[in-house]
């Protein structure tokens, strides 16, 4: 398969005063052209700094960006000039933040927002921009798109700002698409319409994405191949029917379980019992091993390496697939 | 919470409206429409009670929790909190009610003070509203990070330093801080993932029936909802078009736009990846919000006198009330697919999960 991003050993550490954080600590996965991979993982695994990693976004002081490549197309992004890669980011490479408010500016229109990123990777005239901005934002169901463009984005409620940054990083048809929850903030309906929003791109531009997100049925709906994160490690890797009917790690199994769901009636969720640990405290062995109901001595020693259990899926558990060993 | 019912209701909406001008220009503003964000909603909240207001984005449901709190006026109507009427609080009194309302934001990261370390976060309600001295305020801090799966040092981060999901949880946190008794959690989980969203939602569960907490959930996840709610308002445009008990929402849906909704559930399973039975058409404007009912123009069981008149909000059943023209005659949908999961080797993986963690767990 023709592959787009291929990252390779991925670091990326923060330095703080209480010791260095691993955020993310060396992983690896390939996205190829025309094709969904999901990220899924707990909160505080490293899913956005992943991203923020490849798109170049990690503030450094205090963050530190290692890899053995993070080659777009045939390009290293991380050996690119500051320059290069603001070329890159927003035209070629395009990412919805997971925190729309925060990364739109609050002082000026949403328009002239969009617009400038258009402006900034293409050779369209303003008034051309305007028009493909109001289309964008139609796009993203926005309505009466014409005249919201030149509304604030305090103006705008949560869901429609989260489109207002979908609009805006699709506007200038990007090659890879890297969204972060792009969805969190919006009803079903409306998720609905942007799932095939995006599906529908994908198909005419052969757009390539990275879909971060908790929401599993997201996942099934849209990712052909799924990496599952717990603690800043891939835990398993799987083509997203194999990761539903055959799931190995004992997190992933957890996450499935803790779904809520509309057709089954439970008192209480399953539940993942604990939190993630904390990036500057790690455990030795498997760092799911003290949260893990299977775990035992060797686990908490030996960090299990990720293998292969069958073609095209990956896992890192001692005690895969866990109905075996229990 | 059935017996809860009975008691006196702890939030009584009658009749909200809000309108916001929209204006142009930058030296002189005028104004060119109006944003019907929410138009005439009623409803009432129970001791204990946990009422779920769902609906598309942009429908007007977290100007309805802004409204409740008084952080903006509203047009017209009125909001009663244990049978005080807010709007007749001077800033004193509403100060002083407040302690007993609060609210967990939908946008985490807006809502944190980035100067403040958490501890001084979740400090800040109980100096507002003078409770107690630095030393219990801060015992109250570590106390309430361990209540919402947080670590004690947590205290002394600044927001930044935590993600997504953690940072909600200390917005959950600062909520319950000052021990309140409804609690608008605008929605308090879409922003985490699965696994903190059911610690989260089991813990709101557990703190409503340790305290007697009322919340007004607002959420467009509706298994969520199905999971944590006792009744269910169905908003569309700024209007309340369906309310009912849990079960009766979700076993036996009458409004369209409700049927619409359950439909779009994305159901965790690849193998049923079909296509969705999507609503058809555009939201329309808030501005000008279609003639009568304003879902006529995305229903696929409208007729003639949908477009010319408002449907009330009528009583289907006692406590089950849409508004509709058609209610009665709509076929039930056929929705709901049961979904998978339950095929492949999942279900055994997470029974022997779930058994390993009984075996496990003390006592
Ligand atoms: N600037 C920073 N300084 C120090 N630590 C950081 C910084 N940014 C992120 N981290 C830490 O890195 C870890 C991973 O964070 P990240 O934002 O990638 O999580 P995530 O998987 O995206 O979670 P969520 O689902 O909650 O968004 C967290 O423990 C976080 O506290
Ligand atoms: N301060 C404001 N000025 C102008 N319009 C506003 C303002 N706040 C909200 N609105 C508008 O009111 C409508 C309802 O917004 P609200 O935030 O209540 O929606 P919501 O149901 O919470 O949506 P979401 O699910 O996307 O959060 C939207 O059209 C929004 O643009
Ligand atoms: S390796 Fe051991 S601790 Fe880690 S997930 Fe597998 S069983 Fe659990
Ligand atoms: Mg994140
Ligand atoms: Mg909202």
């Amino acid at each position: 398969m023709d592959t787009l991003l291929e990252v390779r050993g991925l670091k990326t550490h923060f330095a703080t005063d209480r010791g260095l954080f691993r955020a993310v600590d060396g992983i690896s996965f390939s996205v190829p052209r025309g094709r969904t991979i999901g990220l899924v993982g707990e909160s505080g695994c490293g899913k956005s700094v992943t991203s923020l990693s490849v798109m170049g976004l990690v503030p450094s002081p205090p963050g530190k960006v290692e890899a053995e490549a993070v080659l777009f197309g045939n390009r290293d992004v991380l050996r690119l000039t500051a320059d290069e890669r603001r070329k890159l980011r927003g035209g070629k490479m395009s990412m919805i933040f997971q925190e729309p408010m925060t990364s739109l500016n609050p002082v000026h229109t949403v328009g002239q927002q969009i617009i400038e990123a258009i402006l900034a990777h293409t050779a369209m005239t303003p008034r051309a921009a305007r028009a493909r901005a109001i289309e964008m934002l139609e796009l993203v169901r926005i309505p009466s798109a014409a005249q919201r463009i030149d509304d604030f984005p305090h103006n705008m409620s949560g869901g429609m700002r989260q489109r207002v940054m979908i609009a805006m990083a699709l506007s200038c048809e990007p090659a890879l698409l890297i969204a972060d929850e792009p969805t969190t903030a919006l009803d079903v309906t409306i998720q609905a319409q942007i799932l095939d929003l995006l599906s529908d791109l994908q198909r005419r531009l052969g757009m390539a994405i990275l879909i971060i997100t908790h929401d599993l049925g997201v996942i099934a709906e849209v990712a052909d191949q799924v990496l599952v994160m717990y603690a800043g490690r891939i835990v398993e890797s799987a083509d997203v029917n194999d990761l539903f009917a055959d799931p190995q790690h004992p997190y992933t199994i957890g996450l499935l379980g803790s779904i809520p769901r509309i057709d089954v009636d439970r008192k209480r969720l399953a539940t993942i019992e604990g939190t993630v640990p904390s990036p500057n405290n790690q455990p030795a062995g498997c760092r799911f091993a003290p949260r893990c109901p299977f775990a035992d001595q060797r686990c908490r020693l030996d960090p299990p390496p990720l293998r292969d259990i069958s073609p095209g899926h990956q896992v890192a558990c001692w005690k895969a697939p866990v109905e075996v060993a229990s | 919470m059935s017996d809860a019912a009975n008691s006196a209701p702890v939030l009584q909406v009658d009749g909200l409206v809000k309108h916001f001008a929209v204006t142009r220009g930058l030296i002189r503003r005028k104004t060119i429409g109006l944003v019907r964000a929410v138009e005439d909603v009623s409803f009432e909240i129970a001791r204990g009670e946990t009422l779920a207001l769902v609906g598309e984005s942009g429908c007007g449901k977290s100007t309805t929790g802004r409204l409740i709190l008084r952080l903006m006026d509203p047009t017209a109507g009125s909001v009663r909190f244990k049978g005080k009427e807010i709007a007749d609080l001077d800033k004193d009194a509403l100060r002083r009610m407040r302690r007993h309302m609060q609210i967990i934001f939908q946008d985490p990261y807006a809502s944190l003070n980035p100067r403040m370390t958490v501890g001084e976060i979740l400090a800040e309600p109980l100096r507002v509203h003078e409770i107690g001295d630095d030393a219990s305020r801060a015992a109250r801090g570590r106390e309430l990070l361990e209540i919402v799966g947080l670590l004690p040092e947590h205290a002394r981060r600044y927001p930044h330093q935590f993600s997504g999901g953690q940072r909600q949880r200390i917005g959950i946190a600062r909520a319950l801080a000052a021990n309140p008794d409804l609690i608008v959690c605008d929605e308090p989980v879409s922003a985490l993932d699965v696994s903190i969203q059911a610690q989260i939602v089991n813990l709101l569960q557990n703190l409503q029936q340790r305290f007697g907490l009322s919340y007004l959930f607002i959420a467009h996840d509706l298994a969520v909802v199905k999971h944590i709610s006792d009744r269910v308002a169905v908003m569309y445009l700024g209007k309340l078009v369906e309310i009912a008990d849990k079960k009766t929402l979700y076993d036996r849906p009458l409004h369209p736009y409700t049927q619409a909704l359950l439909a779009a559930i994305p159901k965790p399973d690849p193998a049923l990846r079909t296509k969705r039975v999507m609503l058809q058409g555009d939201v329309p404007s808030p501005f000008r919000p279609p003639t009568g009912c304003r879902f006529h123009t995305r229903c696929p069981h409208a007729q003639a006198r949908c477009s010319a008149e408002e449907p009330l909000l009528r009583e289907a059943a006692p406590g089950h009330r849409v508004a509709c023209h058609f209610f009665e005659t709509i076929p039930a949908p056929t929705i709901l697919a049961r979904a998978g999961l339950a095929n492949g080797k999942f279900a055994a993986r997470l029974a022997a999960f779930e058994a390993a963690k009984t075996a496990r767990a003390p006592g």
